[in-house]
């Protein structure tokens, strides 16, 4: 069954498509794994009808984005949520993607289903269901923006003694077998030479061990602070299970309790690593 | 901590800047002040050029503990490369924290060209404090 | 290879008599990468650097460590003796053992070990460096300076007489400031106009000085030695080719309700106007504003009298281009608007004072001009309400200053001394009248300040009363002004004929957005910032940028003067040389790896930084990558630390450089034992 989105969404992208505008369209079809939706990319208007939206279509398509290989085949319609458009808002204002070479679909969206159906996570604290920065907009207004309060989730953590968290942070850093899906999922890790691939000199060891690992995730976090778009695509490719949204929702917590600033839709935003305020907190510095 | 650690003698790496700690710590030379040898300084420009990399390393190689000095808001050499770096570490204290490092052992401050007698509290303070706490284990193991 | 020298320094007894000197040479000796090391008695002596010398020549060394004192006390002595020597100085570094070593600890076995260590840094670290050179900047030989006051007329002609050709722009159709509005000045009295009008006629005469009036900065690109600067020349409908300065045209103007600005709206004046009897140039400008023919297209009634036929009713703005070396910034002040909309809701202003309700409030450049031989009563002592002459006069000081609920909260600096001025010139005009100057504390500090205000008090019989005023309203024909007096815990109330306000000085308004264009700070009231408030006072936080009077705090007049010369030799140090030579610890970036974020042009607080375009052989755009100007980087090094692939370095303090020292920082620290 084919709700409103879809059929939307089809018919956006044959009309873009049949006119030229796009060169490559980049949405959901369905998948043949537990009925989950996979990213597609079509190219012609007949194509069109494979795509489409539903609560299964977790992926971050703006991912595909970051690869110069998609940009180069012309402009590219794609099909964001809002959490999807924070990443390509992020890329806009990162100086990684020109407004003009994406046609945007944005979806509104009530959340979607990880791969046992449940609500995913992220969705909980969604304050975009309703995207503001698009090309065209599909589906009915969602009624209630969540506040992106991550302090019950992260309570369990922060009131562990430094001990248990190390413990806690060990045994999930300990299964890392730095496959880097980590990165290779996330829409902003576009460095084409990332740090941990930087040998003069080699600041994060490359092995799977323990020490490389503590450094790279602390890293890949810290590298995405202020610019997480909170999609959780890193989380989802893991394939040993490390929940690295707790360290990005921490780090967004953080930001916005030092900084009031929050990763947003407005591509002029500046990053909170960029910049400075005279009174910017330092109670730690003696 | 345990009996093995008696006598223990800590391991203190000092990243502190050119202009205004590094001078400061000069200035406590030349006043003759005497503070414990633990530390271990490297020069570096600014505060601004702190990278978070340089403590994940300093622990890796066995600091037990890790400073990081600069000049006072509004002294920068350089105008803003405190306030950037001011800005940085507080929120990778933060994520250090969150993921079981102590933050005892990791010491932010400012400490101006006339300073000396700041300089040299500081690093009696922290080096007190790190001894107290003992080798930093947790780490070391994982770095071995 | 590295084929390090490592030289150990006793300093006499300052370093060996703690750390033991030779045994720190002979282990250095053993450390990888190290040919040679030796200790000696005092390495920066003659015979010290010779010794580093020859051993440069003999070992065939390529990288130096001397362990001695501080790098801020002997690193540039030890790196020009390598570079005697042949080596390249930026080979060289030094293991401070002295001041954060010998100095410091007493206990020798672990100073000794701490040498040891400070040196094994300083060998992995020099195993690193590279041979650098400094970065050379050709100079354009000319400078600009921004504003015609006094500031700028004083730095402009010191620079145009020290050889150098200079532009001045000034915004005004007329340079001369607000000095040219002054009477006397404290606290000699001197005729103000006397003293300042020769300056004026030597910019107008001077061959090194370019002079465009009635003309703003719009843009300012470029680094110090080379700024390219767009002065945009207003449209003045006049041709100033043709223009004699007849003042025929001002004569017949039929527009003549004008508000003097000069006068401070005390007087009017012609559409067509020339601003003072002696401005510079004397020639007059159109206030398209308020011109009948540019408001209807009628009259033309200039162009009629004209005998030379300068009018120019079709003249458009004209954009120019200069090139110039260093640049002064001299945009001097403004006073702080006390009645109408505030530049900012911080400011609350002092709608109980009345000003701009009562005309017989006034403020002090008003005042000034009613004390003027050339303003509009003659130097008459006339009230602007009624034309008489008041015999009760109440001036009121810190009207906006130091006030942190309303106003600023900075001392404005020249008030306390130009109302003590204000009471004497008014009494020696009026001898039968009464001044009253409500104050907070007297502020008259300054060569001869404050004999001067106490002049004022004891032989002139001015009336201090220590207080604030709370209202001033109208009654019966009189301002009556309510305030007290502190001293003695008591109301006051004054009948006043005539109110004068010392309002704050403030910078021009949106001077900012000029700061901003220049690349230079300022602070939350636009003032501009010093490079340092102690030792760098006229230099702005841009290189080759630098300040002079108002616009960087409240300043008299000899104070600008003495600013503007101290800016004009800092410029002229900067122009006289063939090229600047700086340090090359600077920024690079590696094209290769860098994705173009440009999170390090964002933060770079030097704004060296900028995009370049990597193109193929047909001139397309493949991607953009940062680039850093060597002209322009400080080597603060905030740069490499936002780039998230480490893809743009410091020389210097190179992350090859840091990795080493940190590595090598505790590995053999034995002597700690565990």
């Amino acid at each position: 069954m084919n709700d409103e989105r879809t059929l939307k969404i089809r018919e956006i992208a044959k009309e873009l498509l049949s006119k030229g505008e796009i060169a490559v369209f980049i949405g959901y079809g369905k998948g043949t794994c537990n009925g989950k939706a996979r990213p597609i990319f079509v190219r012609t208007p007949e194509e069109a009808d494979e795509l489409i939206f539903d609560s299964t279509c977790s992926n971050n398509l703006v991912t595909y984005l970051k690869f110069p290989a998609v940009r180069d085949e012309g402009v590219v319609g794609i099909v964001v949520k809002g959490c999807d458009a924070k990443a390509l808002v992020g890329l806009i204002r990162e100086s990684q993607l020109m407004r003009e070479q994406v046609r945007i679909v944005a979806v509104t969206c009530e959340g979607v289903v990880a791969d046992d159906g449940q609500l995913q996570l992220r969705c909980q604290y969604c304050d975009v269901a309703n995207p503001t920065f698009y090309d065209f907009l599909v589906g009915s207004p969602v009624e209630d923006q969540k506040p992106r309060d991550f302090s019950g989730l992260l309570e369990k953590y922060e009131t562990m003694s430094v001990e248990e968290r190390w413990e806690f942070w060990q045994s999930q850093f300990e299964k890392c077998i730095r496959c880097y899906a980590c990165r290779q999922a996330c829409p902003l890790c576009y460095c084409t030479r990332c740090i941990v691939e930087k040998n003069q000199p080699q600041w994060i060891e490359t092995s799977s061990h323990l020490r490389g690992n503590f450094a790279w995730n602390i890293i890949r976090a810290f590298h995405l602070a202020g610019r997480c778009a909170g999609c959780g695509a890193c989380e989802d490719a893991c394939p040993v299970d490390i929940p690295l949204m707790l360290l990005n929702y921490k780090l967004e917590k953080e930001i916005w309790d030092y900084f009031h600033y929050r990763v947003d839709l407005d591509p002029e935003s500046v990053p909170p690593f960029t910049t400075f305020k005279t009174d910017d907190r330092g109670e730690f510095i003696l | 901590m345990s009996e093995a650690d008696q006598g223990f003698e800590p391991h203190i790496v000092a990243f502190i800047c050119n202009w205004c700690t590094y001078a400061g710590a000069d200035l406590a030379g030349t006043s003759r002040m005497q503070y414990q040898p633990n530390v271990r300084v490297i020069r570096i420009p600014c505060t601004g050029r702190m990278d978070p990399l340089f403590v994940l390393k300093a622990f890796e190689r066995g600091a037990d503990g890790v400073l990081i000095s600069g000049c006072h808001p509004g002294d920068c050499h350089y105008g803003e490369g405190n306030y950037h770096a001011r800005r940085k570490f507080a929120i990778f204290r933060k994520l250090l924290e969150f993921v079981g490092i102590d933050l005892a052992r990791i010491q932010f401050s400012w400490i101006s060209a006339a300073e000396g007698g700041k300089w040299v509290s500081v690093i009696e303070d922290f080096t007190n404090r790190v001894r107290a706490l003992g080798p930093y284990r947790a780490y070391q193991e994982i770095s071995l | 290879m590295a084929r390090i020298g490592v030289f150990v320094c006793h300093c006499g007894e300052n370093i060996a008599s703690v750390v033991d000197c030779e045994r720190v040479a002979k282990i250095s000796a053993s450390l990888p990468g190290v040919t040679y090391a030796t200790d000696y008695k005092y390495m920066c002596s003659d015979p010290g650097q010779d010794l580093i010398k020859s051993a440069i020549a003999e070992h065939n060394l390529n990288g130096v460590v001397v362990a001695a004192c501080s790098p801020h006390m002997h690193e540039t002595t030890f790196r020009k003796a390598a570079q005697q020597a042949g080596l390249n100085p930026y080979l060289c570094e030094m293991a401070n053992i002295r001041e954060h070593c010998s100095w410091v600890h007493d206990d020798h076995e672990k100073a000794t070990q701490k040498a040891i260590d400070l040196v094994r840094i300083m060998v992995e670290k020099v195993r690193r460096n590279h041979p650098l050179e400094p970065v050379r900047v050709s100079v354009t030989k000319r400078a600009l300076v921004i504003g015609g006051g006094i500031a700028g007329i004083q730095a402009a002609l010191d620079m145009a007489n020290g050889g150098i050709e200079v532009v001045l722009v000034e915004k005004e159709p007329s340079i001369g400031g607000h000095m040219a509005q002054l009477s006397e000045t404290f606290p000699t009295l001197d005729c103000s106009q006397c003293i300042l009008t020769p300056k004026m006629v030597e910019v107008a005469q001077h061959p090194n000085i370019k002079l465009y009036t009635y003309s703003e900065v719009e843009n300012v690109s470029g680094f110090v030695g080379n700024f390219k600067v767009t002065v945009r020349k207003k449209a003045r409908s006049v041709n100033m080719e043709l223009c004699n300065g007849c003042g025929l045209c001002t004569q017949k103007c039929p527009s003549r309700k004008i508000p003097n600005e000069f006068d401070r709206g005390l007087s009017n004046r012609s559409a067509i106007y020339i601003p003072f009897p002696q401005a510079i140039p004397n020639k007059p400008v159109i206030d398209r504003d308020h011109c009948i023919h540019f408001k209807t297209g009628k009259c033309g009634v200039c162009e009629k009298v004209c005998g030379t036929k300068a009018i120019d009713f079709d003249q458009q703005d004209e954009l120019v281009n200069e090139e110039v070396g260093a640049i002064v910034v001299a945009t001097g002040y403004d006073l702080y608007n006390i009645s109408m909309d505030q530049p900012n809701d911080k400011l609350e202003g002092y709608g109980e004072y009345g000003y701009g309700k009562y005309p017989d409030v006034i403020d002090g450049l008003q005042f000034e001009r009613l004390l003027s031989a050339t303003g509009p009563t003659g130097g008459k002592i006339l009230r602007p309400s009624d034309g008489k002459e008041p015999k009760n006069v109440v001036f009121i000081s810190c009207v906006g200053s130091r006030h942190n609920a309303k106003g600023i909260t900075y001392c404005s600096k020249i008030c306390c001394t130009y109302i003590a001025k204000h009471g004497m010139l008014y009494k020696h005009k009026v001898p039968d009248g009464n001044a009253y100057v409500f104050y907070m504390d007297v502020r008259t500090s300054g060569k001869r300040f404050d004999e001067f205000w106490r002049r004022a008090v004891e032989e002139d019989g001015l009336v201090y009363l220590r207080g604030r005023v709370s209202k001033i309203y109208e009654q019966d024909g009189h301002l009556i002004v309510k305030g007290a007096d502190t001293l003695s815990g008591v109301a006051v109330e004054v009948e006043a004929d005539l109110v004068v306000l010392a309002t704050a000085i403030v910078p021009q308004p949106n001077i900012e957005k000029l700061f901003q264009n220049l690349g230079i700070s300022y602070d939350e009231y636009n003032f501009v910032t010093e490079a340092h408030p102690k030792l760098r006072p006229v230099e702005s936080s841009t290189a080759g940028i630098f300040l002079a009077g108002a616009c960087h705090s409240p300043k008299d007049i000899p104070e600008s003067v003495a600013q503007a010369s101290a800016a004009a030799s800092k410029a002229l140090i900067l122009l006289s040389k063939p090229e600047l030579e700086r340090e090359p610890l600077v920024a690079k970036v590696n094209e290769a790896t860098c994705i173009g974020c440009f999170y390090c042009l964002r933060a770079c607080p030097a704004k060296a930084i900028t995009e370049k375009e990597i193109k193929n052989r047909a001139g397309e755009v493949l991607r953009k990558v940062s680039e850093v100007n060597p002209s322009v980087c400080t080597g603060c090094g905030t740069c490499v630390s936002v780039c998230f692939s480490n893809s743009i370095d410091l020389e210097g303090f190179t992350d090859e450089q840091i990795y080493a020292e940190i590595n090598s920082v505790i590995e053999r620290m034995s002597v700690i034992q565990q």
